[in-house]
């Protein structure tokens, strides 16, 4: 018998009494002002959240906010960029590019998260960049996890991330240091 | 190495101010989860949840395993079925002869762990990456993680920094967290960026979709599988959910609970390999799918690995994850040790006051005091009965199914108090060798009572 | 409150010797609200000390004797919140593992559980112009439920603070970790010394740094394991029984 079969006559034989699947359905907490959660989550979490204002050029903001950046990457239209990510062979390619921008599907208000379907050629663009905005139409908001998890959606590339923050850690003395892996700095831009 | 807690302890309590640094920053671990908490008018409908989608999912796991597995390969991806520690490991480096790789990037993964990975990966020859931060520290210094959130938690800074200077030729002296993490962050990245191979562990398995899904703070399991080609996953038969419904349910529960974040930085989901790459991902049993037949102890598998039950229990935070024999600490550790060998395991049921805080940060439910009261119950018919223990338990026995011996003896116990210092505090007074023994009263109540009330 | 009910004292086996003004302070209390006590004679120990070492069939003698004695009464009440926990939450499922009914459920109640709960007294003779800590016994928290427990997302609060605050004069304070285990734990406090020992410091010194004279609770183990630490140490605090401070003036 091999190993799955081994595996499943063993849960069989030892499972006893059978319980039900439960309603899902928890009252789950709602926010008045999704957007202003939704960036003072984005703060806490130790990344940054900034609305689009009224005739602002995005360009012009994302220039503001990081005026040293040198190699901006993006695949996305009408945003300003010195290299398209799309056109590498390799995702090791990737490697130094000082500020990655990129386009959210669903913000979070409960926890500052925004779901990214894989909308790049290489996954890796969104965690090798040393900085990353997610750009992110605040019609998209929603209050939590479960109606976030309700709308998520893939693209053909079946794979996709929830990013809340930069990349960080505490593993040295519970000391909290930004960029451990990922990006240093996380940016949403709420159009 | 059969250790025992009560040692163990003694010996880390010693280092006055590390013990109360350890256990200061695991309180404050604690404190921040329940700010979380606190801040979720429906936190406790969530546990109850979770413990109940749990409870449904182990009790009608072959369906679960057999639907994740049959969308997940309709993804692309391989299913591998591992029975037991032995076959992972070989299916592991069966999987990287098959690619030529002598090298694998890995995220933590306590499953990993469980099997002894990566001591029987390099016995055979291949390089070992562990790119959490803490756990690469730990394999660097050749030292077992001792919490399984926050693996280095019992290492000052100054002794990372030497062991940076050494591996990583970093500025002597220099033992600043940020500057440390900052060269661990250039070091790894050459790592990922060569690597053929990343490993994974799964922190859920989607039934409904086939998806698996991995939640990190650092990234690193993004940065290793994003470069690599094969990407395999171990995941353990009981991580698997329904459905995305339920997905929710943990994602809101798991990162509040293991640090007091509303969620980790990354919460990845992969469904399909990356495109001209590979998916492994290895179910594993080693002993899961017996623990379903134990009714007192199958609430277990319902873990999510979070060690909120560390953070909170009194005992672990003063005496550190080294103390206990199972690689797993504190209260989960004590049960799963328990579950895995009695005979090896035994000595950690020491290790608690049958205080319950663990139930009650539990975001899942388990009833952990309780399984560790359980386990005592069964040490003697193992033959594991601490004597003294028993002798005393005999003892009191005695006394106290003789009512009328009973209330002599307490008649005559106020002359304990009398007996010399010396006789009374010496190395066999366990409790007297930090606290005064209590008083005897010179009149029991039964004498009160009898004397003033009794008609 | 019917108080024609008959209320049997239970005097745990070592309130009875080592804290017998514990005992004498619930009865006087009780009597003093106009309910018919008695106390059986033939109580020794409710068998909490040998189940939580793993001896629980050392204790089912006395387990059954205790159903025995107290069979007749409307209310068990007891001043030991972990005693008391114990009968309530573990004599049913060990009786009921050799084949007894148990003869307890549903009347036993620790004192304080019974006096909020059961006779809701408004008022109380007597002062205690003293600042009090209030020590939040594991086993009164989180299997009696005498206060919230501070993990949980419920809304506070504290049946033996409400007691407490019917004294006149007194000032009530908690220590921070409000509900973290003293270290006591039965034969824990003996099997673990050093952890045992190292909690109850840190918890005498929560307590302490409150400003508080006296550290009341609902359970003597407790407050015995944290008496000794502080006779050891020679610090100045007292402590005293939660049903002795409601007793004062009696």
């Amino acid at each position: 018998m091999n190993s799955k079969d081994q595996i499943l006559n063993s849960i069989r034989q030892h499972s006893q009494v059978k319980y039900d699947r439960p309603v899902i359905a928890p009252d789950a907490i709602q926010f008045s002002d999704k957007v202003k959660q939704f960036i003072d989550e984005s703060k806490r979490v130790g990344g940054d959240a900034v609305l689009l204002k009224d005739g602002e050029d995005v360009n012009q903001l994302i220039a503001n906010l990081y005026p040293d950046a040198k190699t901006i990457a993006s695949n996305v239209a009408n945003i300003t960029s010195t290299m398209n990510p799309d056109l590498v062979d390799t995702p090791r390619q990737l490697n130094g590019i000082d500020l990655g921008i990129v386009e959210g599907e669903i913000g979070v208000a409960e926890n500052g998260a925004v779901w990214i379907p894989q909308n790049v050629k290489e996954r890796a663009f969104y965690f090798i960049v040393d900085h990353l905005i997610i750009l992110l139409s605040k019609d998209k908001l929603v209050n939590n996890m479960h109606e976030a998890y309700k709308m998520q959606q893939f693209t053909g590339y079946g794979f996709g991330v929830f990013i809340s923050g930069p990349s960080k850690t505490a593993d040295i003395e519970q000391a909290l240091v930004k960029g451990a892996h990922g990006a240093k700095g996380v940016t949403v831009i709420l159009l | 190495m059969n250790k025992n807690h009560v040692t163990s302890a003694e010996r880390f309590l010693k280092d006055k101010e590390g013990a109360q640094w350890h256990n200061e920053t695991l309180w404050i671990t604690r404190e921040k989860r329940d700010k979380m908490a606190m801040g979720i008018p429906e936190w406790e409908e969530l546990r109850e949840l979770a413990s109940s989608i749990k409870m449904h999912a182990i009790t009608h796991l072959d369906e679960y395993l057999l639907q994740f597995a049959e969308a997940a390969e309709k993804n692309g991806a391989t299913v591998h079925w591992a029975k037991d520690a032995t076959e992972h490991n070989e299916i592991v480096l069966d999987l990287l002869r098959k690619h030529n790789a002598v090298k694998v990037v890995k995220s933590k993964s306590m499953l990993t762990e469980e099997c002894c990975l990566d001591d029987f990966l390099c016995d055979n020859g291949i390089n070992v990456i562990e790119s959490d931060l803490g756990e690469r520290i730990l394999q660097l210094l050749n030292q077992p993680p001792s919490h399984i959130v926050m693996p280095a938690i019992h290492l000052k800074r100054q002794i990372i920094g030497k062991l940076f200077e050494e591996k990583l030729h970093t500025e002597e002296g220099n033992s600043d967290p940020t500057y440390l993490t900052g060269c661990m962050r250039e070091n790894l990245r050459q790592e990922f960026l060569s690597t053929e191979v990343a490993m994974t562990g799964a922190n859920f398995g989607i039934a409904e979709t086939g998806d698996v899904v991995v939640c990190t703070n650092e990234g690193n399991a993004d940065m290793g599988t994003s470069q690599a080609n094969v990407h395999i996953v171990s995941m353990g038969i009981e991580k698997v959910i329904p459905d995305r419904d339920s997905l929710a349910v943990f994602t809101r529960l798991l990162a509040r609970s293991a640090t007091g974040q509303p969620i980790t930085s990354y919460t990845s989901q992969y469904r399909k390999p990356r495109k001209g790459g590979e998916l492994h991902i290895i179910l594993v049993d080693n002993g899961r799918s017996d623990i379903l037949g134990n009714k007192e102890h199958m609430q277990t598998l319902k873990c999510i690995r979070c060690g909120a039950c560390m953070n909170t229990c009194p005992v672990y935070r003063r005496s550190g994850g080294y103390s206990y024999s199972y690689f797993i600490p504190g209260p989960i550790g004590i049960n799963l040790g328990m579950l895995k060998s009695p005979q090896e395991y035994y000595t950690n049921l020491s290790a608690c006051t049958l205080c319950f805080s663990c139930n009650n940060v539990c975001p899942v439910k388990i009833d952990l005091g309780n399984q560790i009261y359980r386990w005592r119950q069964s040490l003697d018919s193992i033959g594991k009965a601490n004597p003294a223990k028993k002798m005393l338990s005999n003892g009191m026995s005695i006394l106290f199914n003789h009512p009328g011996f009973f209330r002599s003896a307490l008649q005559m116990a106020p002359v304990v108090n009398k007996i010399p210092r010396p006789l009374k505090y010496n190395k066999f007074n366990k409790w007297g060798e930090g606290r005064e023994l209590p008083e005897f009263a010179p009149e029991t109540f039964t004498s009160w009572w009898n004397k003033n009330v009794k008609r | 409150m019917d108080y024609t009910y008959k209320i049997g004292l239970f005097i745990p086996c070592y309130v009875n010797a080592i804290y017998p003004e514990v005992g004498i302070a619930t009865y006087k209390l009780l009597k003093h609200l106009g309910l018919h006590v008695d106390y059986p004679m033939d109580q020794t120990c409710c068998g909490q000390p040998m189940a939580n070492a793993g001896f629980e069939d050392k204790g089912l003698a006395a387990i059954e004797k205790f159903g025995e004695l107290f069979k007749d009464y409307d209310y068990i009440v007891g001043p030991s919140a972990s005693c008391v926990a114990f009968v309530k939450e573990n004599h049913p499922q060990i009786l009921a593992a050799h084949g007894h009914v148990c003869q307890t459920e549903g009347k036993i109640y620790d004192i304080c559980e019974f006096l909020h709960d059961v006779v809701k007294p408004d008022k109380l003779p007597g002062e205690f112009p003293y600042k009090v800590s209030v020590h939040n016994s594991c086993h009164g928290v989180r299997e009696l439920h005498l206060s919230s427990a501070s993990e949980e997302n419920v809304t506070r609060y504290s049946k033996i603070i409400d007691l407490l605050a019917l004294k006149e004069g007194i000032q009530l304070t908690e220590p921070k970790r409000a509900d973290e285990c003293c270290g006591f734990g039965g034969m824990f406090a003996v099997e673990e010394q050093a952890v045992s020992v190292a909690m109850g410091r840190d918890k005498l010194r929560s307590h302490m740094e409150t400003g508080a004279q006296y550290i009341t609770g609902a359970d003597s183990s407790c407050l015995m394991h944290m008496q000794g630490i502080a006779r050891r140490e020679k610090l100045p605090v007292k402590f005293i029984h939660v049903a002795e401070i409601l007793a004062s003036g009696l």
